[in-house]
């Protein structure tokens, strides 16, 4: 094929994302025969405590008394690490105390680890997220509302 | 510290995601901020198109609402692009791209000519779909080197593949934005101004993404 | 089988399946199919992302989620749009109105319940809760119409609740000793802008799911 039929062939706006895609399975050939060693629990790691009713969220701590244990890539920015892992809600107290599973559900937000990253250590990522999801939303009500 | 070796003029500590600023990453930053500051204040062109077979011309203006959607658009591709200058985060900063890729979409949208909503839907399957080499780059990078912060991965080496997925998906997030554009012939059509805000981002970006590679390897 | 064997194994399993859908990507020539395989990427993306297995982990997810939950948001109103002007049809189209009993007497009581749930959990989760509840009374029983001015004023109200969240974002790192405020500032600024965002779908898909000024 002459190199003019290949520019010609792609100025079809449709051939964009299937020669995109051609590429990245490519490259999914070449990913699925490399070796991954893993190193993936040095940030917040965990031991495991099946007795407690919050577990495996478990990281110790008492609501508003003692920060959970929780380690972060830069402790040093994030003064108040733990606090928000060792926090629950009245409700999520009662239901732990009751429950022997309830209390790690999403019941307990807001509170416990993963709102710790969400909002304070990786706080930035959570206001991308939702910014983005804002453009999507003013880009989808711009084309239902552009006819009106 | 970071990146082809240069000196470091200033961090933004928000928690585990460190911003940091050294000569180049500045430069790209104010470059960022200030295009999005002339194209916030720039006004759209007005055309002027001759009529065929006749000694005439007509006027040809883009209605308020489209120029003010595609000036909210550009402006927010600009902050994602800045944005994306400085973090010091590697998922951080899949995020912006993704953000300006948005944003970029948005620009292309906002026409009612069948053609170029065409040229829009197809770069929105490829932002979709570039979603998977990104993110999953970003959680091998996680997974194999154990951190997701540019400053410990500047001494840790990551395996070639996911340098290669992790371009890959900047590429389909973004770098074939200006194809489309370009596509959609947009450059020629109303409300040029706001379309260089896609080129502009493009171009930062891959310039970033240089940096972060070498920082992976 | 120890961790590291886990997560080579997963990960490989995760690429042949991504593998598996780009090809499928690559052959398809069909639009609307194209969009539904672009979802199934999306999903795939999560699994690689999980493949990791740690809480932060779990927190990269939901950017993850979001993203593809917008996007598909975003291009499938870009298809329909790009349908319409291709085809040169206005809102013209004929539809066929479902006569579901349950449609028209459970909405009340289910809305109410599922508004309640999510103003309880609060933050991205109970947004999406309440939100659904919100979105399923739209569907079904509003009545109105959607003016400009009434979309516009929804979205204000989200914007103002994203703003109580970034201003909870800030005071983490300028305040530290207010974090509980913050907290909540951050869960319940994201529970309303959640919410809003859902509503404001569920009239649009009303537009599209009820026959005009019909009853359901």
């Amino acid at each position: 094929m002459r190199i003019g039929d290949a520019w010609n062939a792609l100025s079809d706006p449709r051939m964009v994302p299937r020669l995109f895609a051609a590429m990245v399975v490519l490259v999914l050939l070449m990913g699925m025969v490399t070796t991954y060693t893993y190193q993936g629990d040095k940030l917040y790691p965990k031991v495991l405590n099946p007795e407690s009713p919050l577990d495996p969220y478990d990281r110790g701590g008492a609501p508003l008394r003692e920060p959970g244990d929780v380690k972060a890539q830069y402790p040093e920015n994030a003064p108040k690490l733990g606090w928000i892992t060792s926090y629950l809600t009245p409700l999520t107290t009662w239901l732990a105390e009751k429950t022997r599973h309830l209390g790690t559900t999403i019941v307990s937000h807001p509170g416990g680890v993963i709102d710790e990253i969400l909002y304070y250590t990786r706080g930035l990522d959570t206001v991308l997220e939702t910014s983005i999801l804002m453009m999507a939303f003013v880009v989808a009500s711009w084309l239902i509302t552009k006819e009106d | 510290m970071i990146g082809l070796g240069e000196s470091l003029i200033g961090l933004i500590r928000l928690g585990d995601i460190v911003l940091y600023l050294t000569p180049t990453t500045l430069t790209l930053f104010l470059t960022a901020v200030g295009f999005t500051v002339v194209m916030a204040l720039s006004r759209p062109e007005t055309q002027v198109e001759l009529v065929f077979g006749m000694d005439g011309y007509k006027k040809s203006e883009m209605p308020m609402g489209e120029i003010k959607f595609r000036r909210y658009m550009a402006i927010v591709c600009g902050v994602a692009t800045a944005g994306a200058m400085i973090t010091g985060d590697i998922f951080d900063f899949a995020l912006f791209v993704t953000l300006a890729g948005i944003a970029d979409v948005g620009i292309v949208a906002a026409s009612k000519k069948p053609q170029v909503l065409d040229a829009a839907y197809q770069y929105g399957m490829t932002l979709m779909i570039a979603g998977l080499p990104l993110f999953g780059a970003a959680a091998l990078v996680l997974g194999t080197a154990g951190t997701l912060s540019l400053h410990e991965l500047d001494t840790i080496r990551v395996s070639g593949v996911v340098a290669v997925l992790f371009i890959l998906g900047v590429l389909g997030e973004i770098g074939v934005a200006p194809f489309y554009a370009a596509k959609a012939r947009l450059f020629r059509a109303l409300g040029a101004p706001y379309i260089i805000m896609i080129h502009v981002s493009t171009l930062l970006i891959i310039v970033r993404t240089v940096e972060i590679i070498v920082t992976l390897l | 089988m120890e961790i590291g064997a886990l997560f080579q194994t997963a990960i490989v399993i995760g690429f042949a399946s991504a593998f598996i859908a780009f090809l499928g990507f690559v052959l398809e020539r069909d639009d609307v199919h194209k969009l539904v395989l672009t979802d199934l990427i999306e999903v795939l993306t999560l699994m690689i992302v999980a493949c990791v297995g740690t809480d932060l982990a779990e927190c990269l997810i939901l950017p993850a989620l979001v993203v593809g939950v917008a996007e598909v948001l975003a291009f499938s109103e870009l298809a329909v749009a790009k349908e319409k002007t291709r085809l040169g049809f206005e809102e013209k189209t004929q539809q066929s109105p479902l006569n579901i009993e349950v449609l028209r007497t459970s909405p009340n009581l289910i809305a109410i319940i599922l508004i309640l749930y999510g103003a309880v959990l609060t933050g991205f989760t109970g947004g999406a809760v309440a939100g659904l509840g919100m979105l399923y009374y739209l569907v079904c029983r509003w009545e109105g119409d959607i003016t400009k001015s009434f979309w516009e004023g929804v979205g204000a109200v989200s914007g103002v609740a994203w703003c109580l969240w970034i201003l909870g974002f800030l005071l983490f790192f300028i305040v530290p000793d207010l974090w509980l405020l913050a907290l909540f500032l951050a869960g319940g600024g994201i529970l309303v802008k959640v919410t809003s965002k859902m509503g404001l779908i569920g009239i649009e898909g009303k537009r599209s799911f009820r026959s005009p000024g019909g009853k359901t």
